[in-house]
């Protein structure tokens, strides 16, 4: 199916299909960690992945970005096919990411973290894009917006462990993506943080941020999803409306069942 | 007959390229300490042999003391100095210029004790038996081609037999699980060491015996034992033995064409090769990360 | 006595500047190279020939020797950049050895053994350099641009990839950042301004053969870097002066043998370099273990992750 047919096939209140996921597989030698899994990210839709530990949501996650090279099925990015892409031409076609485990710029300050996500090119001075002032500028709303600002010359190795997280967010903010994949971005946060997060979530979805998120709160499942794609043992049980997904009772009894 | 002369030798430095590198192998696939030091374990030993022969204590007892001297310096390389780095960070290049930096160090001490230039020990074993016309080939050959494929066969025995061999062989994949079967991934790293270390001492004496020692030969040990390791595959503990046998035949048959000045760059020449054309190594899975 | 200072004056700038650039690659990039002697002795060597042949103005013979010995490292950093770290220290200790084999064996271009002799002094602007009182500003300026131009580039968005990859390669790659190609222009760059060191020095010793271009010199070299304090912008300057004194400071303890002074030398700092990373692996200038906090939660840096949730596979 190419771009165009599909295009036309969709109804005409869908949103354009941003990624598309056909039958995608991986395994490690003998594991199926991700298993014929088929879906689409739509424009504007904000999808959570749930699923129990091990359920291959972040395989996901590093099967789209390019990390990990797919066992089979495919990968298209606004129709063109991007399996096998090298993960930085992928982050340059718009797809940016948030890991579990951060991943910060750990010997570098607050502000350089945000300001080299702006700086993909190799060349030690770049004669397009942004100047220098526009950057600064940019960062410092950044910083600004995710409580930052007063950090901005301390390394991130330094940061307590909720401003580890906002920094995180910051990045991919600063990163100027269309498609987010966030990997627990909510995991550990105290409440008041907890707001601050949701806040600004909303507030990039509704500037267009195009939102998948694996996260096992479910109260920020439920607040802030358009869609739930459930995941258990690299297969794809259900994807839909949050309600239906949620009260299905076989799917619950293996989300609580396994971390009982 | 050139060439069939020097397949001859280049199966009697390739056995002994393949167990010392096959010692590296199973330390780094155990541990990931990448272990710079492994090449001083070699001329340690040997060193130590050299002493015993001539203090006039007797090959056995040479051997044996060889032996202990490299298990005893592996074993000591992971407690005084990897483990202690490993607790606060333990990042590859840390414990890669720790481990150099005693490398140097053991290199100095040996050439301050018994000078820096070549040594060696006349015997007989090292005086070539004509096997056909033109094709000269010492006792010492076959005892490192026999002493090779003893070691391996026992070494395969215990990593696939054993249980303490089949813990090692995923040590460096989950510790976490090595630790749920009541194992000590800490005593498990020193076993590593120890025999990885161990492997090191036919080469170390055969060396002696046969084309000498000077304290820099660590380096080349070294050189051939990440050649072979890479080569092989990393993690692949066959894999870096039979890069050893390649290494060595490598070297020596490309003496029809080069001098012998140029063997060390057809070890590189092949290195290079694999990391352009197949950089997971001949046996190896997984290259990048 | 003046004659000695500047002697090691001069000596102390041009291992700085191999220090200097080593640590641009090892502490920014995290690339660790057995080979910068090598380059080292490719900018000697061509400055040498250059000067013989051609023209000794500095502004010809360094920017000659800078371009050989940058696409040499293209050799070393394209093939062993692609993949793991260890394949790159393995690659550039091949690339040293056979350097060493290449230096003393090709007899019609490096002098073989016996090396090359009567290089002219440096012309600069019509000037000839070559009393020790006039070669050690001179060979203080070129330590000073160098170490401007790589402060520059470690502060440019260049220096912000490297270091970004340094922390944190994956996520670097997930925002964008070609890490190959960048690792690679790093290399480049690092090779290109060590080629400088070897051209000062051709022209100061009027002399030079492969003996100064050994393991041992890029051993030396990495020590300095690793002693002064990896990352840092003094260190490498600090490791340089302390390594260099250190023969002069052996000599007048005269209870030492005084023909060991090269192994005791060794020993000092293949030691310095064990026992600085077990107890402060930034080095004497880097940042104190107390202070650097450590890292459990970013699998990149190798540290163990906690076992507090099973993690899935990144790799």
């Amino acid at each position: 199916m190419n771009a165009l047919a599909s295009a036309a096939a969709r109804p005409a209140d869908a949103p354009e299909i941003l990624l598309e996921i056909r039958n995608l597989e991986k395994h490690f030698g003998g594991v199926k960690a991700v298993s014929g899994v088929s879906m689409d990210l739509r424009a504007g839709i904000v999808t959570t992945l749930v699923g129990p530990n091990g359920a291959g949501k972040t395989t996901l996650f590093n099967l789209i970005t390019g990390h990990l090279v797919r066992s089979g099925g495919s990968l298209r990015w606004l129709g063109r096919d991007i399996a096998g892409m090298k993960p930085y031409r992928i982050a340059r076609l718009g797809i940016a990411r948030t890991f579990q485990d951060l991943r910060l710029f750990n010997d570098m300050t607050v502000e350089e973290n945000i300001l080299t996500v702006m700086e993909p090119g190799a060349l030690p001075f770049s004669f397009s894009g942004p100047s220098a002032a526009e950057k600064r500028e940019k960062v410092a709303h950044v910083m600004e917006r995710t409580g930052l600002i007063d950090k901005a010359h301390v390394r991130a190795v330094d940061l307590a462990y909720a401003e580890r997280k906002f920094l995180s967010l910051a990045r991919i903010m600063a990163a100027d993506a269309r498609l987010w994949l966030l990997d627990e971005p909510a995991s550990g946060l105290d409440p008041n943080s907890y707001e601050t997060f949701l806040r600004l979530l909303r507030e990039e979805v509704a500037a267009g941020v195009t939102v998948c998120i694996i996260e096992h709160n479910l109260d920020i499942v439920v607040g802030i999803s358009d869609r739930i794609a459930f995941l258990d043992r690299g297969r794809l049980l259900a994807d839909g409306e949050p309600k239906s997904v949620l009260e299905n009772p076989e799917l619950t009894a293996i989300y609580f069942g396994d971390r009982a | 007959m050139l060439w069939l002369q020097l397949t001859f030798t280049g199966l009697q430095v390739g056995a002994l390229y393949a167990l010392t590198a096959a010692g590296f192998s199973l330390i780094f696939g155990a541990t990931r300490v990448f272990h710079f030091a492994h090449g001083a374990a070699f001329v340690l030993a040997a060193y130590v042999f050299y002493w015993a022969e001539t203090t006039g204590l007797g090959m056995a007892a040479g051997i044996v003391l060889a032996a202990l001297a490299a298990m005893a310096f592996g074993v000591a390389m992971d407690r005084l100095v990897y483990a202690p780095i490993q607790r606060h960070e333990g990042s590859f290049f840390t414990v890669f210029v720790a481990s150099f930096g005693i490398g140097i160090a053991v290199q100095n001490v040996l050439g301050m004790v018994f000078g820096r230039s070549f040594v060696t020990i006349s015997t007989g074993l090292s005086r070539s038996v004509k096997l056909m016309d033109g094709v000269y080939v010492s006792p010492l050959a076959w005892i490192a081609v026999a002493c090779a494929g003893l070691f391996f066969v026992a070494l395969l025995l215990f990593l696939n037999r054993t249980h303490v061999g089949m813990a090692l062989r995923a040590l460096a994949d989950s510790p976490e699980l090595i630790r749920a079967y009541g194992l000590d991934p800490r005593r498990l790293s020193s076993i590593a060491f120890a025999l990885g270390s161990l492997l090191v001492v036919p080469g170390a004496v055969i060396t002696a015996l046969g084309s000498g020692l000077n304290p820099t030969l660590g380096n080349h040990v070294m050189l051939i034992s990440l050649a072979a390791t890479i080569v092989g595959g990393i993690g692949s503990i066959g894999g870096a033995l039979v890069a050893g046998f390649i290494l060595g035949l490598a070297e020596n048959l490309a003496l029809v064409v080069f001098e012998s000045q140029w063997t060390e760059a057809v070890t590189f020449a092949i290195l290079f090769l694999v990391i352009l054309l197949r950089p997971a190594g001949l046996f190896g899975r997984h290259a990048t990360r | 006595m003046q004659a000695y200072l500047l002697n090691l004056g001069v000596l102390i700038s041009i291992y700085s500047i191999l220090a200097i650039t080593l640590n641009f690659i090892m502490g920014y990039a995290g690339i660790f190279s057995l080979a910068h002697a090598v380059f080292f002795g490719v900018g000697a060597y061509t400055g040498a020939l250059v000067a013989m042949s051609l023209s000794a103005s500095l502004f010809v013979t360094v920017p000659i020797a800078m371009v050989v010995a940058g696409v040499l490292s293209l050799a070393l950093a394209l093939p062993a950049l692609r993949v793991r770290g260890e394949y790159f220290v393995a690659a550039s200790l091949g690339l040293q050895v056979l350097a060493v084999t290449v230096f003393s064996e090709w007899k019609s271009v490096t002098g073989g053994i016996g090396g090359l002799i009567g290089i002219p002094p440096v012309d600069l602007a019509g000037y000839q350099i070559y009393r020790p009182a006039a070669f050690f500003p001179l060979a203080l300026a070129v330590l000073v641009l160098v170490l401007v131009a790589t402060r520059l580039l470690v502060h440019s968005s260049f220096g912000r990839s490297l270091t970004a990859i340094r922390d944190s390669e994956s996520a670097a790659e997930s925002f964008g950042k070609n890490v190959p190609l960048i690792k690679t222009i790093s290399v480049v760059i690092s090779a290109a301004l060590a080629a400088t060191a070897g051209v000062l020095y051709a022209h100061y010793l009027a002399f030079i053969n492969v003996e100064s271009f050994t393991l041992d010199t890029s051993v030396l070299v990495m020590a300095m870097v690793i002693i002064g304090g990896t990352g840092t912008a003094a260190g490498p300057v600090v490791g340089a002066a302390l390594l260099l004194l250190l023969p002069g400071l052996l000599s007048y303890m005269s209870f030492l043998p005084q023909t060991q002074i090269g192994a005791i030398q060794q020993i000092i700092y293949g030691l310095g370099m064990a026992v600085l990373m077990i107890f402060r692996p930034g080095g004497l200038v880097g940042r104190s273990k107390a202070k650097a906090r450590p890292r459990p939660q970013d699998p990149d840096t190798q540290a163990q992750a906690p076992a507090s949730k099973p993690a899935e596979a990144t790799r």
